[in-house]
C-alpha cells in the first residue's frame, strides 16, 4: 500500500461522496459548497497525476472562480431555501437508472480492456514543458481561447447590465 | 493505481452529474450538474496524458477548464437574464418549445 | 373460287351497308328526309334482287362459301369474315331482304308526317338492320354470327325506341334489349365452349367433326343448351317473352319487319343452322319450351284488346311452333314454317298497321265494320288470317301441318297435343280479331268509349264484345304517328301502302296453292337434320283442319252471330282469363325479382362501401391522428428531457456496438 494508492483512494472517496452530494442536496447553496469541495478533490487528483500546473489552475479558476459566480446567481436568483428532495428533483428513478447503466456500460469496456497500468516516464519540467507547448504549437487555439473570453466577459455584461 | 482506475473515477463522476443534470429542477443545480460532468472530463484528459508520456492532455485539459468557465459565466448570466424575464428559474416552467 | 351466286349474295348483303354508312355519314342527305328514304329504298330493291338471284344460282345442294382470314393467331386464323351461301340461306336471304323492302316502302307512307330527321333516321336505322339479319343469315362461323346477332339487337333497341319521346316506347327498347342480352350472354357462353371443345368456330367444319364422331353430340348437352339460351331470348321463348309485347311501342312496319318475319326468326334459324350439335335430352327441352311457349302466347292472345299485342303473342306462338318442330327432329319444318309465317306475319302487320292508320287507335272495340270502307284492307287481311289458321290452299297449312306431323313423328306426344290446342286457339283469336274489326257494327263516337288512363274496371257499351276488366290502363292507347289532323271516315291506305300489302298476299297465297297442289314444299338444303320429309298418319290433315275450323266456327258464333254470349264465355274461364290479362304476373315477377336483387345488391355495396371502404379510411386517419396526438407529448419543451433522450440514445448506441456489432 504505497502513499499514491492510499491518496487516489481518499480522493475517491472524497470526489465521488461530494459529487453525490452535489446532486442529491436539496439546499442549493449545500450543493454549491459540496461542488467546492468536488473542484478541490479534483485538483487532489491532479496533484498525483503530476500535473501541479493544472491543479493550481483547478484551484484558482474552478473552486474559486465559478463557485463565486454561481454563489451570485444564487443570490441573485430566489428559491434558495430548500424543500423536499422530490420537489427540486424529478424523474429520480428513472434518471438513477440511466445514470447507473451508462456507468456500468462504461465500467464494463473498461474492465475488458488491456490499459496500462504503470506511467510512462516523463522528464523535465511540466510546467515549462506546459507554457512552450501552449505558446508554439497550440498557439492559435490559444489566442481563439482569449478572444473567446473576452466575448464571454462582454456578453456577461451586456447580460447583466440593469434594466432599462 | 493504473490508468484503469482513473477512468473508472472519471466515468462515476461523469454519471453522478448527469443525473444531476436530467433530475435537478433548479437551472443552477442543472448547471452544477454539468460542471461535474466537465471536470470528469478533465480528470480522463490528464490520466491519459500522464499515462501516455506526452503533456497534449494537459494542454487540451487547460484549455477545456478556460472554455469552462466562460460557458459557466455566460450561463449564469443567462439564469439571471431568464428570473428577470419570468421570475423563475424551475426548469419546469420552461416550456415554450412543447409541442 | 368466287362464283356468280356467291357474290350476288355478298352483294346483297353489303348494299344495305352502303346505303347505311351513306345515311349515317352524309348527314345533309339523312336529314333531307324523303331523300333518305328514297335511298335506302332503291339499295334495298337492289339487295333484293341479288338475293333473288343468288337464290336461283344455288340449285339443290351447292353450298359455296367466301371467306376471308380475319382474327391471325401463330399463323393460323381463328375466325374468318365471310358467307355461306346455301339453299338455306338464299331462302332466308329473300325473305329478309324482299320483307325489308315492302316495309321500307310501307313506311315512307306510314310515317309520311315525321319529321325529315327523323325520317331520316328511321332509314339509317332500317338500312343497318338489314344488313345486320343478312349477316346473320349469311355467316359462315358463329363468331360473325354473334357479332350480326348483337348488330340485330342494337338495331331492335333504335327502332322500338324511334319514338323515344315516348317514355313508353323508351321502356319498351331498353326492357326489349335487356331480356334479348340476358340470352345473348348464353350464347355468347356456349360460342366460347364450343370453340374449346371443337376448336373452330366454323359451322360446315363443326358438321364435319360431329358427322365424323370427332366430337361426341352427348357431351354437348351443356353447350347447346346455352346456345338455345340466345334463341329463347332473340326468339321469344318462355320466360324470356315478355320483351315482344311491348316492343309494340315501335312503328307498326318496324313490327312487321323485326317482330314478324326477320329478327325474331334469327333464333329458329340459329337453331336450325346448329342443330346438328343437339343431343336429344336438350332438343326435347326445345321442343317442351316452344309447344308450352305456343299455348301460354296462345291463352294470353285471346284476352288482348290491342290488335298489335294480338300479333304480337301470336307472333310468339307461331315460334313456339318452330321451336316444337326443331326439337321434335326435324328442323326444316320449323324452316319452312319461318318463311311462310314470316310472309303472312308481315301482311298481317302491315295490314293492321292500314287499320290503325285509319282509325288512329289501336284499340280493337274502336273498330268495327271495316270490311266496308276498306274492302282491299279486310281482303288481304282475311287472306293473311286464313294462313295463320291453317286452312288449306292458304300459305301456312301445309307447313303447320308438318310440324305437327314433325312432333308425332318425333314421338313428342304432350307437345303434340299442346300444339294441337293451341291451332284451335290460334284460329279462334285470329278471327276474333277478323269478326270484330271488319265485320261487327263499328262503334260510334258518342258511346262512352275507355280511352287511355281511365278506371280499373268499367263495362264498355256499344259494339259487340265481351265486357272487359283492364287492369292496366293501355287499352286505346295509339302507337302510331302522331296525330295530324286525319279525315274521319276511315278508308283504304294509299297505293304506296297497298302495294305491299297485296304482294305478300299474293305470295302467301301462292305458296298456298303451290304447297297444298303439289303435297311438298319446297326442297332445302344440307341444313335440314334427319329425314326432309317424314311419314304423317293419314288422319293428321283432317284434324289439324278441323280443329281450326272448329276456332273459327266459335269465335264467328261468339263476336258475328252471338249465339254466344261473349261474358258467359269469359266468365267460365274466369280465374284463366284473370291470369291472362295480368300476363301471369310474369311481368311483375321479373321486376320483383330484380328490384329486390337489384335493392339488396345495393344495400350490400352501399353497407361496404360506408363502413369498409370508408371505414378504412376513417380508421387510419384516426389513427393517424392518434399517433400524432401521442408523439407530441414527447416534445414537453423542457429541455432537461432532451439531454435525457440522448443520454439514453448514447445508452442504447453503445450497447448496440457492443454486443450487437462485436
Amino acid at each position: 500500500m504505497t502513499l499514491s494508492v492510499v491518496a487516489f483512494w481518499v480522493l475517491s472517496v472524497l470526489l465521488v461522496g461530494s459529487a453525490l452530494a452535489v446532486v442529491l442536496s436539496k439546499n442549493l447553496f449545500h450543493a454549491v459548497l459540496w461542488l467546492a469541495l468536488a473542484l478541490t478533490g479534483t485538483a487532489g487528483v491532479f496533484l498525483l497525476l503530476n500535473a501541479e500546473f493544472l491543479a493550481a489552475v483547478q484551484l484558482l479558476l474552478y473552486a474559486g472562480g465559478i463557485i463565486t459566480i454561481v454563489v451570485f446567481a444564487i443570490v441573485v436568483t430566489e428559491r434558495l431555501i430548500g424543500e423536499r428532495l422530490s420537489q427540486t428533483s424529478r424523474g429520480l428513478g428513472s434518471g438513477a437508472l440511466v445514470a447507473a447503466a451508462l456507468l456500468a456500460v462504461i465500467v464494463s469496456i473498461l474492465l475488458q480492456r488491456q490499459l496500462p497500468s504503470t506511467p510512462l516516464p516523463q522528464t523535465g519540467d511540466l510546467t515549462r514543458m506546459l507554457g512552450e507547448q501552449v505558446l508554439t504549437t497550440y498557439v492559435l487555439p490559444f489566442e481563439l481561447l482569449a478572444l473567446l473570453m473576452l466575448a464571454a466577459m462582454l456578453g456577461a455584461i451586456y447580460f447583466a447590465r440593469p434594466e432599462e | 493505481m493504473g490508468l484503469q482506475a482513473y477512468l473508472i473515477l472519471a466515468a462515476t463522476v461523469f454519471c453522478i452529474g448527469l443525473f444531476g443534470v436530467v433530475t435537478r429542477r433548479n437551472t443552477i443545480g442543472i448547471l452544477l450538474g454539468i460542471e461535474l460532468m466537465l471536470n470528469a472530463v478533465n480528470i480522463n484528459l490528464v490520466a491519459f496524458s500522464h499515462f501516455s508520456g506526452t503533456i497534449t492532455g494537459m494542454v487540451f485539459t487547460l484549455f477545456t477548464i478556460c472554455i469552462t468557465v466562460s460557458e459557466a459565466a455566460i450561463g449564469l448570466a443567462l439564469v439571471i437574464l431568464l428570473f428577470r424575464v419570468r421570475r423563475t428559474v424551475m426548469a419546469d416552467h420552461l416550456d415554450l418549445l412543447k409541442g | 373460287m368466287m362464283s356468280d351466286p356467291a357474290i350476288l349474295a355478298l352483294v346483297a348483303l353489303l348494299l344495305p351497308a352502303a346505303s347505311f354508312l351513306i345515311l349515317a355519314i352524309v348527314a345533309p342527305l339523312r336529314l333531307l328526309g324523303r331523300p333518305a328514304a328514297y335511298t335506302s329504298i332503291l339499295f334495298a330493291a337492289g339487295s333484293l334482287a341479288a338475293a333473288i338471284g343468288a337464290w336461283r344460282g344455288h340449285a339443290e345442294q351447292q353450298v359455296t362459301r367466301l371467306a376471308w382470314d380475319w382474327l391471325p393467331s401463330n399463323g393460323v386464323s381463328i375466325a374468318t369474315l365471310g358467307i355461306l351461301a346455301d339453299r338455306d340461306s338464299t331462302l332466308m336471304l329473300i325473305l329478309v331482304a324482299l320483307v325489308a323492302f315492302l316495309v321500307q316502302l310501307y313506311s315512307v307512307e306510314y310515317l309520311h308526317d315525321e319529321a325529315p330527321a327523323a325520317l331520316g333516321r328511321y332509314y339509317t336505322y332500317h338500312s343497318l338492320f338489314a344488313f345486320s339479319m343478312m349477316g346473320v343469315v349469311l355467316a359462315p362461323n358463329l363468331l360473325q354470327l354473334f357479332i350480326c346477332w348483337e348488330l340485330v339487337g342494337l338495331c331492335s333497341f333504335l327502332l322500338i325506341g324511334f319514338w323515344y319521346q315516348k317514355p313508353e316506347a323508351a321502356r319498351a327498347a331498353v326492357k326489349a334489349f335487356w331480356t334479348t342480352k340476358a340470352g345473348d350472354v348464353g350464347l355468347l357462353i356456349g360460342i366460347i365452349l364450343l370453340w374449346r371443345v371443337a376448336g373452330t368456330f366454323d359451322i360446315g367444319e363443326l358438321r364435319t367433326l360431329v358427322t365424323s364422331g370427332a366430337i361426341p353430340v352427348e357431351g354437348l348437352s351443356l353447350i347447346t343448351f346455352c346456345i338455345y339460351l340466345g334463341a329463347v331470348g332473340k326468339s321469344a321463348q318462355f320466360p324470356l317473352h315478355t320483351w315482344l309485347p311491348d316492343a309494340m311501342e315501335g312503328p307498326t312496319p318496324v313490327s312487321a319487319l323485326i317482330h314478324a318475319a326477320t329478327m325474331v326468326t334469327a333464333g329458329v334459324y340459329l337453331l336450325h343452322r346448329t342443330v346438328f350439335l343437339f343431343p336429344p335430352d336438350v332438343l326435347m327441352v326445345v321442343a317442351w319450351i316452344g309447344a308450352f311457349t305456343a299455348l301460354l302466347a296462345a291463352v294470353l292472345a285471346c284476352v288482348q284488346d290491342d290488335i298489335k299485342r294480338v300479333l304480337a303473342y301470336s307472333t310468339v306462338s307461331q315460334l313456339g311452333y318452330m321451336m316444337a318442330a326443331i326439337g321434335a327432329g326435324f328442323s326444316s319444318a320449323g324452316f319452312f314454317h319461318l318463311l311462310t309465317h314470316g310472309l303472312f306475319k308481315a301482311l298481317l302487320f302491315l295490314g293492321a298497321g292500314a287499320m290503325i292508320h285509319a282509325v288512329h287507335s289501336n284499340d280493337l272495340p274502336r273498330m268495327g265494320g271495316l270490311a266496308k270502307t276498306m274492302p282491299q284492307t279486310a281482303i288481304v287481311f282475311v287472306i293473311g288470317t286464313l294462313s295463320i289458321a291453317g286452312i288449306p290452299l292458304f300459305g301456312g297449312f301445309l307447313s303447320k301441318e308438318e310440324i305437327l306431323g314433325a312432333t308425332l313423328a318425333g314421338h313428342q306426344t304432350g307437345p303434340f297435343v299442346l300444339l294441337m290446342t293451341v291451332a284451335f286457339l290460334t284460329a279462334f283469336y285470329m278471327f276474333r280479331v277478323v269478326f270484330l274489326a271488319f265485320f261487327a257494327v263499328r262503334a260510334t263516337h258518342a258511346s262512352p268509349l275507355h280511352v287511355a288512363a281511365g278506371p280499373a274496371n268499367h263495362l264498355r257499351q256499344g259494339s259487340g264484345g265481351p265486357p272487359k276488366l283492364q287492369a292496366k290502363p293501355e287499352a286505346g292507347h295509339y302507337d302510331g304517328p302522331p296525330e295530324a289532323g286525319h279525315h274521319d271516315t276511315p278508308h283504304d291506305p294509299p297505293a304506296v301502302m297497298m302495294l305491299p300489302l297485296w304482294v305478300l298476299a299474293v305470295l302467301s297465297l301462292g305458296v298456298g296453292i303451290y304447297s297444298t297442289t303439289l303435297g311438298h314444299f319446297l326442297q332445302f338444303g344440307p341444313g335440314a337434320e334427319g329425314a326432309a320429309e317424314h311419314a304423317a298418319p293419314g288422319w293428321l290433315t283432317p284434324a289439324a283442319v278441323g280443329v281450326a275450323i272448329a276456332g273459327i266456327g266459335l269465335a264467328w258464333l261468339v263476336y258475328q252471330r252471338r249465339t254466344i254470349d261473349a261474358g258467359r264465355l269469359a266468365s267460365a274461364f274466369g280465374p284463366i282469363r284473370t291470369a291472362a290479362l295480368n300476363k301471369f304476373w310474369i311481368d311483375d315477377i321479373y321486376e320483383g325479382i330484380l328490384a329486390l336483387a337489384l335493392l339488396a345488391f345495393s344495400r350490400i355495396v352501399g353497407w361496404i362501401d360506408r363502413y369498409l371502404v370508408d371505414g378504412v379510411l376513417n380508421v387510419v386517419s384516426a389513427w393517424t391522428v392518434s399517433a400524432g396526438g401521442l408523439l407530441r407529448t414527447v416534445q414537453t419543451g423542457r429541455a432537461q428531457d432532451y439531454v435525457y433522450g440522448v443520454a439514453v440514445g448514447l445508452l442504447i448506441l453503445i450497447l448496440w456496438m457492443r454486443w450487437a456489432l462485436t
